[in-house]
């Protein structure tokens, strides 16, 4: 077990090394968290993550941008790929894998940073995502929820138009799995919207998208229980 | 003084000249979805023929009275060209734009071939260019991504935006590969006799770069492509713009092209009067999915914030409605009377 006061130093700098972009520093740290045996769910939560809010912070007060985003990103892939191998399987729930995601942007869109974003998102999150892609035709994502037997199917369409192949996806997957959560995101969709097509959740920015995917597994686990119940 | 056709009047509009009235027209793709019903074909059809893409620009003005026609409707012509490819979504239901679907994803496989004028619908595009100009009716309006944009188009965005800052040379080599493709064909097309060209920069607003990183990797390339470019040269950048304009009106260009999101009143009095300012309805919502009465407020909005003509701030999105078109026509010739603040009346 690593000292208070090492922990504290670990996550630091795993945390600014996202911040900073220093892909080097939070591969030393990270390393560093596995051989001290710090738990890797931590260094995770409160090191990686932790620096990629910042980051979010950042961006909402128009100090970082785009670029930035990306390369912070990076920094904490590095970070993750060390890290997430070793989560625990079974300490009380913590680490555990929280479900499988199937994520994309639909067809006819090619925009895809948001949804990169969202996709690191459920990375640190602990998920284990299946990405699509951009401009992923519709019947793919019904494909791919069940070739995976994903819990949560998030779809991400940036253009008003393009967001119209929501629906139909939507309906898709519903009609084989009707316990399948879908989630939506991008500029043109609100809450309406994906409550108008059927979606069960909607996230308006990264930093809230992981949060709502656990909302929605929770409740899907609960109706779930009650129909085992019945 | 009789009546000025279209093509006097942008013509005219453009060296600031008095003209009659406001023209009612874009830099951007202003095909309808009439147009294209009445001509029969798809939407999906147009883009690989110098017929349809004509006839379709030229149908569109004939339905609404626009003063312009503007080809191509996408972005993916130089891409495709350069072996990037090109879906046009056949068998989509509704409209989809062409896409590119692969990417140079580093620097190293980036290879441009020297024959990419000649090469795929490039071709296409400069015959539908010809015989627009040949019928005279319109004004012709053309149309290149700017080197970021286009940039963008044939090699994946994130890691050229990581670049930026990781590995800036190899940016700032292809930043010129792509400034040079755009002066090219940018002057292939004034060479044609089309009357006005829009450098659209769309990619680069403050959605994704910060104003400094706009002035060190955008600026010097804008205006090493104006420098070359003879007049009129449009600049249009779409999304956040409001902490840019100053930037984007030293780049050379005559005329400053804007979308929504850009706070025109404000744009207006940082630029001054001597400016061709455009802008900024937001295509989608005004055409499509608003009530045609609330259409006149938008337009009258823009020329109330010192537009010297009301442009949208994209492409038209085909699948308009007609009343809600019209009225934009009916609005500009409304209140288009009254000289603007760079362009005067007869
Ligand atoms: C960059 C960009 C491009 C790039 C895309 C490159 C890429 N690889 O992604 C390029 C230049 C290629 C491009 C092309 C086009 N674009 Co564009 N583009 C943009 C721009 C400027 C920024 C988008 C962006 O990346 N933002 C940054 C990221 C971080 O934010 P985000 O995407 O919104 O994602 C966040 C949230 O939305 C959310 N989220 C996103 N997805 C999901 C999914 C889930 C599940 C959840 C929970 C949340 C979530 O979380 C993210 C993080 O907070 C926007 C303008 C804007 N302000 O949005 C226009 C914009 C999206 N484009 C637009 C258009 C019209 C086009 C074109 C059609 C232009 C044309 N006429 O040809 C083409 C179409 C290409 C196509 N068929 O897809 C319009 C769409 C209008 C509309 N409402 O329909 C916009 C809004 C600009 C405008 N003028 O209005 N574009």
């Amino acid at each position: 077990m690593v000292s208070e006061e090492r922990r504290k130093e670990i996550l630091d700098n795993l945390s600014e090394g996202v911040v900073e972009y220093e892909e080097d520093r939070v591969v030393e740290y990270a390393t560093a968290a596995l051989e001290e045996g710090l738990d890797p769910f931590d260094a995770i939560m409160n090191g990686l993550a932790a620096g990629m809010e910042i980051v979010g912070d950042l961006y909402d007060r128009q100090e970082y941008f785009v670029p930035e985003i990306l390369m912070c990103a990076d920094a904490l892939y590095k970070g993750l790929d060390i890290l997430k191998p070793h989560l625990k399987k079974d300490s009380n729930g913590a680490g555990k894998p929280k479900g499988q995601v199937v994520i994309g942007t639909v067809q006819g869109d090619v925009h895809d940073i948001g949804k990169n974003l969202i996709k690191m998102m459920f990375d640190v999150g602990g998920f284990t995502v299946h990405d699509l892609g951009r401009d992923v035709p519709l019947e793919k994502f019904a494909e791919e929820q069940l070739r995976t037997d994903s819990e949560i199917v998030a779809l991400s369409a940036m253009m008003t138009t393009t967001m119209m192949g929501m629906k139909k996806v939507i309906a898709m997957i519903k009609e084989k799995n009707p316990d399948v959560a879908i989630m939506l995101g991008g500029a043109p969709v609100t809450k309406d919207v994906a409550k108008l097509f059927g979606a069960d959740g909607y996230a308006e920015s990264a930093g809230n998208a992981v949060q709502e995917a656990i909302k929605m597994i929770g409740q899907l686990r609960k109706l779930g229980e009650e129909a085992a119940q019945n | 003084m009789p009546e000025m056709t279209p093509r006097e009047r942008v013509k005219r509009f453009f060296k600031r000249e008095p003209i009659d009235t406001m023209p009612v027209f874009s830099g951007m793709g202003m095909v309808t979805i009439q147009a294209i019903d009445k001509m029969g074909i798809r939407f999906a059809e147009v883009h690989g023929s110098p017929d349809y893409l004509a006839d379709s620009a030229s149908t569109s003005s004939d339905i609404y009275g626009f003063d312009s026609v503007v080809v191509p409707y996408d972005m993916c012509t130089i891409p495709e060209a350069m072996g990037r490819g090109c879906t046009v979504y056949a068998d989509a239901e509704g409209i989809l734009y062409p896409t590119v679907p692969s990417k140079w994803d580093n620097y190293e496989s980036i290879e441009i071939d020297p024959d990419y004028a000649a090469k795929a619908r490039m071709p296409v595009v400069e015959d539908a260019f010809k015989k627009l100009i040949a019928d005279g009716k319109y004004a012709v309006g053309s149309w290149v991504l700017g080197p970021f944009t286009l940039g963008g188009q044939v090699f994946e965005l994130d890691v050229l935006l990581k670049g930026i800052k990781k590995e800036k040379e190899k940016v700032e080599g292809f930043m010129e590969k792509m400034t040079d493709v755009v002066i090219d064909v940018a002057k292939r097309y004034q060479a044609l006799g089309t009357d006005y060209i829009t450098i659209r920069e769309m990619g680069s607003g403050t959605d994704l770069l910060s104003p400094r990183m706009w002035k060190q990797l955008i600026q010097p390339y804008l205006r090493k492509i104006f420098a070359e470019l003879e007049s009129p040269k449009i600049l249009h950048i779409c999304g956040g713009t409001d902490l840019i304009v100053d930037l984007m009106n030293d780049c050379g260009a005559d005329a400053l092209s804007f979308d929504q999101k850009n706070t025109l009143a404000e744009t207006r009095k940082k630029i001054g009067d001597e400016v061709i300012l455009l802008g900024n309805f937001d295509p989608y919502g005004t055409f499509c999915t608003m009530d045609a009465s609330e259409v006149e407020g938008v337009i009258k909005g823009c020329i109330d914030a010192g537009v010297d003509a009301v442009w949208p701030g994209c492409d038209l999105w085909p699948e308009v409605k007609k009343e809600n078109v019209e009225m934009w026509v009916k609005t500009v010739r409304k209140y288009g009377i009254r000289p603007t603040p760079a362009v005067g009346r007869v």
